[in-house]
């Protein structure tokens, strides 16, 4: 990704209100983690699982942050358990910050990752988490802070699933 | 020991402490024992200790009290190397370590109840404050003191497997309730809003 793409996204994570972010790195948007360790305004959780990511930054949010948790998109599948007994049984709000990889849009598409993309979406619309794949700089800012409204209001987790011109 | 010994011994001693369980039987027996709004009790397995940590981080100057068991804990091993990571400012874990799924009602062992060992588990993750408690002597002596020390604590009590949590009623707040208490008493306690409630 251009290194503006990723000032951006952590310029629309912060005007958004992130101030939190637990996150297990992955390769396509993982130039966002020098620019948020730069940045005061962020407290980082690097993690071990993402099924962590997802109850770690719930704790956070309880207790009074507006948390994001980035992961690769093969981390919804395995943080599904928390999502659900976290995220949707306790009500947390939370932002899924996600490299989608193995979508039609992924620009490092390969055997290795479409399988694997095909699903991402399916499992969010069955988790009834909310989610908007970006695939350019167009409205960011914008989609960011959306998102996380979204998240607040529904009490819910809410993903942005980052492909496209975010995958090169 | 049994675990109700050690949460009795607990109980009174909780002030301003955020105390987070997960779904076992120490989630029932800590709700007839402590009714505070500074509870949460997390409805499953393998949360509690990723909550709690998330908690700590998020206040690091109010003491976070976990309270697990051993077959909640082998579900979410890899919350021990990320908690050694992250060294919460104030955190204090019990693992009530009973070596079954008393939620099986066969009593079907865990791996604790064959040769994994927790506090091995837990230093071997870098968790270097890890012990095992085997009395309740030992617990009001050594358990009792994590409750007064900072940083990241993690005591396993080996316990008896007990049958207590069958005969006394289920908590009937739901999580929901629960979970608006908690932030609620946060609020209050620590005099500022959370961002996601009200208008979110």
């Amino acid at each position: 990704m251009e290194p503006e793409l990723a000032k951006r996204i952590v310029a629309g994570l912060s005007n958004a209100g992130v101030n939190f972010v637990s996150y297990l790195p992955e390769t396509r948007l993982s130039q966002i983690l020098p620019l948020m360790r730069e940045d005061p305004s962020f407290q980082l959780a690097p993690v071990s699982s993402e099924q962590e990511a997802v109850t770690i930054a719930a704790g956070a949010v309880l207790g009074g942050k507006q948390a994001a948790c980035y992961i690769e998109s093969t981390g919804i599948y395995v943080s599904c358990y928390s999502l659900v007994t976290v995220g949707k049984q306790l009500g947390v709000p939370l932002l899924l910050v996600v490299g989608f990889l193995g979508g039609l849009q992924d620009q490092r598409n390969s055997f290795l990752y479409s399988t694997i993309g095909a699903y991402a979406r399916p499992v969010l619309e069955a988790l009834a988490i909310p989610h908007e794949v970006i695939e350019s700089g167009d409205g960011l800012e914008t989609k960011i802070k959306n998102a996380v409204r979204a998240a607040n209001a529904l009490r819910s987790p809410a993903a942005l699933l980052f492909a496209g011109d975010f995958t090169l | 020991m049994t675990r109700r010994e050690c949460l009795q011994m607990l109980a009174p001693l909780m002030t301003d402490h955020l105390v987070v369980t997960s779904q076992s039987g120490q989630r029932i027996e800590w709700s007839h024992l402590s009714e505070r709004d500074g509870n949460l009790l997390l409805g499953q397995m393998g949360c509690a200790l990723g909550v709690g940590a998330g908690l700590s981080l998020a206040l690091p100057h109010r003491k976070v009290v976990v309270l697990e068991s051993d077959g909640s804990v082998l579900l979410s091993l890899f919350n021990l190397p990320t908690l050694a990571r992250l060294n919460p400012a104030d955190l204090a874990v019990y693992v009530f370590d009973n070596g079954v799924y008393s939620g099986s009602r066969i009593s079907e062992p865990t791996a604790t109840g064959g040769r994994a060992n927790l506090e091995a588990l837990a230093k071997a993750a870098g968790i270097r404050n890890a012990t095992t408690i085997r009395s309740a002597r030992a617990f009001k002596r050594d358990g009792l003191a994590a409750l007064k020390k900072k940083g990241l604590r993690f005591v396993v009590c080996k316990v008896e497997e007990s049958l207590l949590h069958r005969e006394i009623p289920r908590p009937t707040i739901d999580l929901a309730e629960n979970k608006y208490k908690f932030v609620r008493y946060l609020e209050r306690t620590e005099g500022k809003p959370i961002p996601f409630v009200g208008r979110g």
